[in-house]
């Protein structure tokens, strides 16, 4: 079964992310709850060995692992109508159950001591693949499982399984409101660092974004958790129709990042999907959706699921580097033409200067098993410089907190952190920093130069991480 | 006149009165008129090329008399004329159309004899006179002329079957003034078409060409066989196996394209096992009269049952529909997962030389990805083969006489010549198509779905190439590569995707899956097969065009943009790897090795003369993509004016902002 993805589940977030994903994917190809795959959906056509392998019985069990220090949320799953549906030998639950406590540097700890098991059962999952194309993990970079024992994991693969692709899908905290968890700057930097530098590609969930969009888009007063997460499934099994309906581009993994992603760095992308509902609410209102429609509503920021912190100065700066638009239904493809045609006289799009740039899109099949009000639907993947002010604002809040000292004893306890060591707080902002200019520059022409002139840099290369040491020899 | 030959009348008539003259006179014309000589009218018959027929008159006879008698001449000649005429055309080797024709003239003869008869009996009651018999023969007269000018104009050509058909007919036309002859004419080509219309039913109704004496006018090529449609290029078997003839009868002159292609289509079916006959209604024999236009219904009737049955039978059964979509699925890449992992197992075996690679290994690798595939679900995906051939995409298209690939220059193999192929430049797939799909699924078609498919075929290649280069460079991100020749070659590397990835998008969303669409739609409403031929051959001349592939020209050029992807992303590894200094210098510089260099985020990229070098080389390939990049862009845009399909490849590959340049 080739290019297989395994999904790791890490936290309470990734999760529960995870959850919806599966019911998702479930749902799309007509597998029941149990992993029976249901009479009228042996037509086939579509690709469930990417995410699913059969057992002995024939029922398909989800290449996911379910992990988490505290065994709250996979108690619930356990407990729920999809118990059946995964294999038990890929669930792990700390013995303790004690969680991270919100704490990055514990759940990073904690992911260094059940290393071995956690590799085990990847290492189990990866030799049940033909060829295993890589690795999604979900999880939210604010708590402590999640972003601190994610970021160890993500070190490991990198290491581990350096010929593959890691993508991840992160949720980044509400900055609109104030958090319980009062760290939340600290995990997000120790994670953001990570997530730049072992991470292949990154789909940004912003639940600021995610809020706002139930808010103002889907009229909820108060979204629930589950609502806002049915939302990021729906990113989610969009983001992979194209793997798993297979048409004339983008059936692998590589293919569709590869041209999403310019440089090795900026693989950050931000999602917009349209036109959205969630469970048990259907749209209030029917729209009518052609092609055009859709491509250009996803070019509305409000479709968007990232904030934007920025000011109009800087927001008129920002420029897209690349987009795809993965479009599904009944779509007429002469169609698809004119409404690129429509959306370039219109200049919707503000593309960066430095290289050739456009809207690239992905036709794709539906699921003839999920009943939807709409015609067309449509996910954009896009990589846009304006994310750097969603690093930016995580930055200025890291900074206001080191300020102040506050709460660095809770991260004092662990080895990394130990004798006072603050370093890896400060490579980690630098590395954010230097990400941040990266997108800044892309704004510019002159991109392609960018650094070139230096005569430094152009010597040595010594940038920003340099002098640090490596985390794992300190351990 | 000469003497001996009135010497010959054995008493001059001038002996009697004028009154016995008479009664003499209408004996002997009586027997003249059914071809007896008479005592003092002999019957002269000259013998040559056109046998002449003269009636000589004792001179003595009484004037008036003789006057009278020479009147009815023609028509005992005309009698004559058509009684060797019915004799002579009832031999077997005549034809249908003869034979036909001559029992009616013979029965017309009979109708003349069964009044020559009665006239007699008037003549014996003492009833007639000459002048009577003058004015009973007038009705006769004309009709008798006008048929005895048909059969001279026959004999004189020796005509037969349809210039039969089509002189009674002309004939008909011209004496259309006169009512009687007009309509015994009619009545005549009536009888004459009707051997040769139950020769015209068997064909319409069933598909069977009856014609022992070859008058009919379409005819049979027995050596062409069903099964050379799948190698004959030229698909001769559907084109020339029933071909029309000369000489079409002049009534059926408008709807012979008509009737081809019923008793084609017809015959299709049966070679298909399925007996199909035209069920027959009340109406539905087919009789040509002059102004009753019955026979063009029923044979429409007949057009539109078989072309309908026959495209029933092409879908239902034989699942056009499904084929096609099939080929699309595999030929034009449209499931195209089966194709990654195809490329993943087979990627040893493709790198040889065209000559050196196992055609039976890489069937087997296909079969193995189409199992494992989305394809899995297709019940048509057994009918895929792998094909190795010799030469390049560029030089089979130079080989490729029919189409009309313009401009094509005679320096064309040179190019390619110097870059030494593998079985990625080469390899196709191949699709078995059984009979009667090959009808539409020629070989000529497949041919160009080969074309279409080889290119795709190469462009994923060099895609999967760069996506490698993409990775490598992932590699790296954990070093600061602000600045330096990784950073800007990772830009390159984003240019080269970004080329061929519009290419591609180009190539599929804006040339196949529409043209595709249009081509589905009108085949639902295609009403026969050779309407269904039409559309798809369309659809794929289209297709070819707009995927460059007729311009050579421009084809050399995205060929050579491709060539240097694939240069540079071979050289991606080593670019890499020499601008990074390792630190430690026995650790084998593979990916691997980058990749635990990269956790060590101290890494120091490399400031030797090495770094130069790979700056030099990053810039080089950078300068010779652009520079041909842009080139490219230009004949693109200067083209787009007669072919405006290339303003939108121009689009994709330049992108957004070189547009609004106004390049």
């Amino acid at each position: 079964m080739p290019r297989e993805i395994i999904t790791l589940q890490v936290g309470q977030c990734g999760n529960q992310i995870g959850m919806e994903f599966w019911k998702q994917l479930c749902l799309e190809h007509g597998i029941s709850k149990d992993g029976i795959l249901e009479d009228f959906a042996t037509q086939g056509g579509d690709r469930k060995d990417v995410f699913f392998y059969q057992a002995d019985d024939q029922h398909y069990i989800p290449r996911a692992l379910l992990i988490d220090l505290e065994p709250r949320v996979i108690n619930g799953i356990q407990n729920s109508d999809y118990r059946n549906l995964y294999n038990h030998e890929n669930i792990f639950v700390s013995d303790h159950g004690g969680g991270a406590g919100n704490n990055w540097a514990s759940g990073y700890d904690q992911g260094q001591h059940v290393e071995e098991e956690i590799m085990d059962m990847i290492d189990r999952e990866a030799d049940g693949s033909d060829s295993l194309e890589g690795f999604v993990l979900c999880h939210s970079i604010a708590g402590g499982t999640g972003s601190g024992m994610g970021s160890y994991l993500l070190e490991t693969l990198n290491d581990r399984y350096s010929k593959k692709l890691v993508q991840t899908y992160s949720v980044f905290p509400n900055q609109m409101e104030t958090s319980d968890v009062v760290v939340q700057p600290y995990n997000s930097l120790l994670t953001l660092k990570r997530l730049t530098l072992n991470a292949d590609c990154v789909v940004v969930l912003d639940n600021t974004a995610l809020n706002r969009i139930a808010v103002e888009r889907l009229h909820l007063s108060n979204p629930t958790f589950a609502q806002t997460n049915s939302l990021v499934s729906t990113v989610m099994s969009a983001s992979t129709t194209t793997l798993r309906y297979p048409g004339y581009m983008n059936n692998d993994l590589v293919g569709l990042l590869a041209s999403l992603i310019p440089t090795p760095r900026c693989h950050f992308l931000m999602t917009g999907y349209t036109p959205l509902t969630v469970e048990r609410q259907q749209a209030n209102v029917i729209r009518k959706t052609t092609v055009l429609d859709v491509m250009r509503r996803l070019l509305q920021a409000k479709n968007i699921m990232v904030s934007s912190y920025a000011r109009t100065k800087d927001a008129s700066q920002a420029k897209y580097i690349s987009i795809l638009n993965i479009i599904q239904g009944e779509v007429d493809p002469t169609q698809v033409h004119e409404s690129l045609q429509r959306i370039r006289e219109r200049k919707l799009v503000n593309f960066i200067e430095w290289g050739p740039a456009s809207i690239q899109v992905a036709l794709s099949r539906k699921s003839p098993y999920v009943q939807t009000a709409h015609r067309v639907s449509g996910l954009m993947l896009a990589s846009h410089t304006s994310i750097r002010h969603l690093f930016s604002k995580t930055l200025s809040q890291y900074e206001k907190l080191r300020k102040k000292q506050a709460f660095i004893d809770a991260y004092r306890k662990f080895p990394m952190f130990a004798d006072n060591d603050l370093s890896e707080f400060d490579e980690s902002r630098d590395i954010i920093e230097s990400l941040v200019d990266e997108y800044k520059a892309c704004e510019s022409p002159d991109y392609i130069k960018w650094g070139m002139e230096d005569p430094n840099n152009m010597l040595t290369g010594e940038g920003n991480a340099a002098g640090s040491l490596d985390p794992k020899s300190v351990a | 006149m000469n003497q001996t030959t009135v010497a010959n009348f054995e008493k001059p008539i001038g002996c009697y009165s004028p009154s016995v003259q008479e009664l003499i006179v209408i004996d002997d014309v009586l027997s003249a008129m059914v071809g007896i000589e008479g005592r003092y009218i002999l019957i002269k018959t000259v013998r040559g090329k056109n046998d002449d027929i003269s009636f000589l008159v004792d001179p003595s006879m009484d004037l008036a008399l003789q006057e009278l008698a020479k009147r009815i001449f023609p028509l005992c000649k005309s009698f004559l004329l058509i009684d060797q005429f019915v004799e002579s055309r009832s031999q077997f080797q005549n034809g249908l159309v003869n034979h036909a024709f001559s029992a009616a003239l013979r029965a017309l003869l009979l109708d003349y004899q069964a009044m020559v008869a009665q006239l007699e009996h008037q003549f014996r009651f003492g009833r007639l006179s000459l002048q009577g018999l003058w004015f009973y023969c007038q009705p006769m007269m004309r009709s008798m002329q006008a048929l005895s000018t048909v059969i001279q104009k026959a004999s004189v050509n020796n005509i037969s079957g349809s210039a039969v058909l089509n002189l009674l007919q002309s004939q008909a036309k011209a004496m259309a003034g006169d009512n009687a002859v007009r309509l015994m004419l009619e009545k005549m080509t009536q009888c004459a078409s009707s051997a040769y219309m139950s020769i015209l039913e068997r064909w319409v109704y069933e598909g069977v060409i009856d014609d022992p004496y070859g008058e009919f006018f379409i005819a049979e090529d027995k050596s062409l066989q069903k099964e050379s449609l799948t190698q004959d290029y030229e698909a001769k078997y559907w084109r020339q196996r029933y071909s029309l003839k000369d000489g079409i009868p002049s009534f059926l002159a408008n709807i012979a394209g008509t009737i081809l292609t019923t008793g084609k289509y017809l015959n299709v079916m049966r070679e298909c096992g399925h007996n199909v006959q035209v069920p027959p209604s009340e109406n539905s024999k087919l009789m040509s009269f002059g102004s009753n236009h019955h026979y063009l219904e029923c044979i429409k009737a007949a057009y539109n049952f078989a072309s309908s049955e026959l495209l029933n039978l092409i879908n239902d059964k034989y699942d056009l529909t499904g084929r096609l979509r099939s080929i699309k699925h595999y030929l034009l890449l449209d499931q195209g997962d089966f194709l990654v992992h195809f490329m993943d197992i087979a990627r040893d075996e493709l790198a040889k030389k065209p000559d050196e690679v196992s055609v039976e290994k890489l069937q087997s690798l296909l079969d193995l990805a189409l199992r494992t595939t989305a394809a899995a679900a297709d019940p048509f995906h057994e009918g895929l083969t792998c094909v190795v051939e010799r030469s390049s995409l560029l030089r089979r298209l130079g080989t490729f006489n029919d189409l009309e690939v313009s401009q094509r220059s005679s320096t064309d193999n040179d190019l390619e010549e110097t870059v030494s192929i593998t079985g990625l430049e080469t390899f196709s797939l191949s699709y078995k198509v059984h009979w009667p799909l090959s009808i539409v699924l020629s070989r000529k078609a497949l041919a160009k779905y080969q074309l279409i498919f080889r290119f795709l075929f190469h462009c994923k290649h060099v895609d999967r190439q760069l996506c490698g280069a993409w990775q490598i460079h992932q590699g790296v991100r954990a070093l600061n590569t602000r600045g330096t020749a990784i950073s800007r070659s990772s830009l390159l590397c984003r240019s080269m995707l970004k080329f061929i990835n519009s290419l591609l998008h180009y190539l599929t969303f804006e040339v196949i899956e529409p043209n595709w669409h249009v081509m589905y739609n009108r085949l639902q409403t295609a009403n026969s097969i050779d309407e269904v031929i039409q559309h798809h051959d369309f659809f794929l001349d289209k297709c070819l065009r707009e995927c460059l592939l007729l311009l050579p020209e421009l084809l050399k050029k995205v060929e050579r943009l491709k060539s240097m992807c694939l240069q540079y992303s071979a050289a991606t590894q080593w670019l890499i790897s020499s601008s990074i200094d390792l630190g430690d210098s026995e650790e084998p510089v593979d990916s691997v090795g980058l990749n635990k260099a990269k956790r060590k985020s101290g890494q120091v990229l490399k400031s030797t003369t090495k770094n130069v070098a790979v700056t030099d080389s990053v810039l080089k390939f950078e300068k010779e993509f652009n520079t041909e990049l842009q080139s490219l862009g230009s004949i693109l845009s200067n083209n787009s004016q007669a072919e405006p399909y290339l303003a939108h490849l121009a689009q994709w590959i330049l992108g957004v902002k070189n547009e609004q340049n106004g390049l």
